[in-house]
């Protein structure tokens, strides 16, 4: 394969497990060669991908501890910008002005001048003239500036530990064998996607040539373990969760797999490396500035896959406690709230394969052929792996899915439905003709002619800034009709005052 | 599916409290809805009635943790109206400025809850920070966080203490730029609109039936403030009026129900200020407790056969307080204390007005009628 690194993982392990059979082969005893021969290329196939699956699970699951890092510290930035505790914090540090201020200064007599002293003196002695060391500690947050040990990091670890060491507990008059499949179905097909998900160019565990329509098949098994988890609990809440999560699967399951179907036309293969590699080395071009349209219902679509907020109605906590979620516990419900973020992982992992041009750096063959600082930049691109790029892309992705979680509100199952059938549905098709007609007319063998991904960006941009400016005035003072509130005359008592007041 | 009965509480996300409401759902759609109240009775009225004057505020405070001042303030206007008490004018712009700044905390509080009932966490985390500044206000009054016996009769507690006008106006200036980050946050988003708009629909004239007051009914389009239709306190000598949704045809959503709660804490905002500018005496004059310019002499027993009577808009409605005097024979108790709690009269015409929704829409219908438990099980 042409996009490449040092990081040779596979090529290590090849030549290792090639060169180990190939001793055993010579050491053992010369009746039984010709027979080992036979079976060795099974064996070092078995050995190299039993050692590849291992690296990527562990590589999977080391990487995994930062997506609930991020979660937690970036929605923590979004939802508190200043501190949750304005109040203890505003007694001496103040904000915006609004502070308790100098308030020993109104005291008479100047009795408040030893206050005054006190209070400068403590802040000289407790670092109050650092405030983010102050909110720190009034916040209880138990580091002083300790960055380097990212405080909350292994967070993740000690919930597993919680997790695992709690009863296990099935309802009374649950489907008993279904209630215990569920999670097992959910969480080993969500392991299971990252089998075809390459981390690097050469650190992925299989590489079938259909790897895309695998992938996006294992994708879909979880919402029938969900269905099942919902049925088997005896309760009301998680049928109903189980039903929203049948229910939503066809409303954005469809617009996904032909989205993903675009791609495969755009690249001409319907294997994710070939994909990365069409982007990198034929194309020369990621397929985001080719089909903008196809990544933002990629990424619509995905989150309603990973049910993350605006599109987590099955496991809805203000109505339905939490979905489907409700009767399992402990390592169940841990397991399961890892496949959830392993999915929410694979989705953003997945973004950067289809559409981000996977290890490559952005602009990466612009910014070596500058004149004088290509060389730096060369070498950099040289030293840095792909699996690092790869992972870069992915946790920023996520970082998008967190700050779409914090600011957006829940959809309503009949309004995704609506969404899904009526917007993302035509629009996928839609993309799909544009992929074909791109692919088919403007696709050349020597790559895209040099308009099409600056054209494409451009009228991208020209919907995008159309679609975030048009408000139709009358819409927004008839139906959306916001700020509509209004004072009406005064009340008689004190409107007739007034007047007599006059 | 076929129809089933849900039984959503009495620990459920969606209640705010601590009381049931059996949901009767066709798959998605609500068929039925019965509320079970109760849950959380102490019998308030009763204990009243083995307490002086001066200590039944403590319990009022408790009514409603998130609005504990006006509970108390609606007890002391009527222990005021039965024991014939003249309060001092200044002592009437201390509470006017203590009752607008717990609407502010009790509506930031409902704002708070109702961003999770939609499924969006950080306006909750935004709203309690705000809040937080209200209530060091409110703890600046009356020395305390959360109940803060603040009224007495005859007058209020403490004056205003040093430099609280200041911190006062810092603080509500800072409060009403933030309000336009919550407006951002909601009226921008186009998901909110649908989750809020064309839901939960109720018509004022079946309000005004069933009894519903206060913000819920403003919503509707009528022009009901106690505040304004039966003055009490100082509120007419300021220059306000109240806010009154412009709702459709169909009746007050949900987002006009927002809006209404909005709009009233900026108004409530604009009377502290105005408040603070008008006191007798200045704002930033100190009296010392039990100053007759605070506090008037108030008698501590009732006549057997009277009894007094106020309504009081509290942040959720009219809320009514009938006291009875004891006379020589009940010492310096009531005879008989009631109360009116607008959400007891609420809840049941909320729960109606979900039907035919979703299931979705119970918390977002039930939330935008902001439902305190407290003091609907008194």
């Amino acid at each position: 394969m042409a996009s490449s690194d040092w990081l040779n993982i596979r090529g290590w392990t090849e030549s290792i497990i090639g060169w180990s059979m190939d001793t055993t082969h010579d050491l053992l005893p010369e009746s039984v060669q010709t027979e080992f021969a036979t079976i060795q290329p099974a064996l070092e196939l078995f050995f190299i991908a039993t050692i590849m699956c291992t690296v990527v699970f562990a590589v999977m699951m080391l990487t995994l501890m930062v997506v609930p890092y991020i979660e937690r510290k970036f929605i923590g930035r979004l939802m508190d910008r200043i501190g949750a505790t304005t109040s203890l914090r505003s007694l001496w540090i103040g904000e915006g002005n609004a502070t308790a201020g100098d308030w020993w200064n109104k005291l008479p007599m100047g009795l408040g001048g030893p206050i005054g002293f006190a209070n400068k003196k403590l802040n000289q002695s407790f670092g109050n003239e650092h405030p983010e060391e102050t909110i720190a500690r009034v916040n209880n947050r138990g580091y002083h500036g300790i960055w380097f040990l990212f405080p909350g990091f292994f967070q993740a670890l000690a919930d597993f530990m919680k997790f695992a060491t709690k009863e296990h507990m099935i309802p009374d008059k649950a489907d008993k064998l279904v209630f215990e499949v569920a999670p097992v179905i959910i969480i080993s097909t969500t392991i299971m996607v990252f089998a075809f998900v390459p981390f690097g160019p050469h650190i992925w565990a299989a590489n079938p040539e259909l790897s895309l329509i695998f992938m996006m098949a294992i994708f879909g098994v979880a919402p029938l373990g969900v269905f099942f988890a919902g049925w088997a609990s005896n309760n009301k809440y998680t049928l109903i969760g189980g039903m929203r999560s049948a229910a939503q699967l066809t409303a954005y399951e469809i617009p996904l797999l032909i989205t993903v179907l675009s791609i495969a036309v755009i690249s001409g293969s319907f294997n994710i490396l070939e994909i990365i590699d069409f982007q990198i080395e034929t194309s020369d071009t990621w397929n985001i500035f080719i089909l903008p349209l196809g990544a933002v219902l990629f990424l619509v679509t995905m989150i309603a896959e990973v049910e993350r907020i605006p599109f987590d109605m099955p496991e809805a906590e203000a109505e339905l406690v939490e979905g489907w979620w409700t009767e399992y516990g402990g390592i169940r419900w841990g397991l399961m709230f890892a496949g959830e973020m392993m999915r929410a992982y694979a989705a953003c992992i997945l973004f950067a394969m289809f559409f981000l041009g996977g290890w490559e750096f952005p602009f990466q063959d612009f910014l070596s052929s500058l004149p004088l600082v290509g060389i730096a930049f060369e070498t950099v691109f040289m030293v840095i792996p792909g699996l690092v790029v790869v992972l870069l892309k992915a946790w920023i992705l996520f970082a998008f899915f967190v700050w779409i979680r914090a600011s957006l509100h829940r959809i309503r199952t009949d309004q995704i439905l609506e969404f899904g059938w009526l917007y993302l549905l035509p629009l996928s098709i839609v993309n799909l003709v544009i992929a074909t007609f791109l692919r088919l007319e403007v696709w050349t063998d020597s790559g895209w002619p040099i308009w099409t991904a600056p054209l494409l960006t451009l009228i991208a941009i020209f919907f995008f800034v159309i679609y975030a400016i048009d408000e139709d005035e009358e819409a927004l003072a008839q139906s959306r009709r916001p700020y509509s509130t209004q004072a009406l005359s005064k009340a008689y008592p004190g409107n007739q005052r007034k007047q007599e007041v006059k | 599916m076929a129809e089933m009965w849900i039984s959503m509480g009495p620990q459920h996300p969606m209640t705010h409290g601590l009381w049931t409401l059996k949901v009767k759902v066709d798959g998605e759609t609500v068929v039925d809805t019965e509320p079970d109240l109760g849950y959380i009775h102490r019998g308030v009225e009763k204990i009243c009635e083995a307490r002086n004057f001066t200590q039944i505020t403590t319990y009022c405070d408790r009514l409603c943790y998130a609005s504990a001042n006006t509970w108390s303030h609606a007890y002391i206007y009527a222990a005021e109206d039965l024991l014939g008490v003249e309060v001092p004018e200044r002592a009437e712009y201390i509470r006017l400025v203590a009752v607008e700044l717990q609407r502010i905390a009790s509506h930031l509080m409902w704002l708070g809850a109702y961003g999770p009932d939609i499924g969006n966490l950080t306006v909750m985390v935004w709203c309690l920070r705000e809040r937080e500044m209200m209530m060091d206000l409110l703890q600046e009054l009356g020395g305390s966080r959360m109940h803060y016996n603040f009224p007495r009769v005859g007058g209020v507690k403490r004056d205003l203490p040093h430099g609280f006008a200041m911190r006062a106006r810092h603080k509500l200036r800072l409060f009403l730029d933030r309000i336009q980050e919550y407006e951002a946050l909601f009226d921008e988003s186009t998901i909110f609109l649908i989750r809020s708009q064309g839901v939960g629909y109720a018509k004022p004239e079946e309000m005004i039936n069933h009894g519903v007051s206060g913000p819920n009914l403003r919503a509707g389009g009528v022009n009901h403030d106690i505040r304004t239709s039966h003055p009490y306190s100082v509120y007419s000598e300021l220059d306000w009026a109240p806010a009154v949704e412009r709702s459709s045809i169909k009746g007050a959503d949900c987002y006009d129900r927002y809006r209404i709660r909005v709009e009233e804490m900026r108004q409530s905002a604009n009377l502290v200020l105005q408040a603070l500018d008008k006191m007798p005496g200045g704002a930033e004059t100190y009296h010392e407790p039990g100053d007759p310019k605070i506090l008037a002499k108030a008698p501590s027993r009732a006549p057997e056969g009277t009894s007094g009577s106020h309504h009081f808009e509290d942040s959720r409605g009219e809320s009514m307080f009938y006291l009875a005097g004891g006379g020589e024979g009940r010492g310096k108790m009531p005879y008989r204390v009631s109360i009116r709690s607008p959400i007891f009269i609420t809840i049941p015409y909320a729960s109606k007005c979900m039907i035919g929704y979703k299931v979705a829409d119970i918390p977002a219908i039930m939330g935008s009628f902001d439902p305190c438990i407290g003091e609907t099980d008194r």
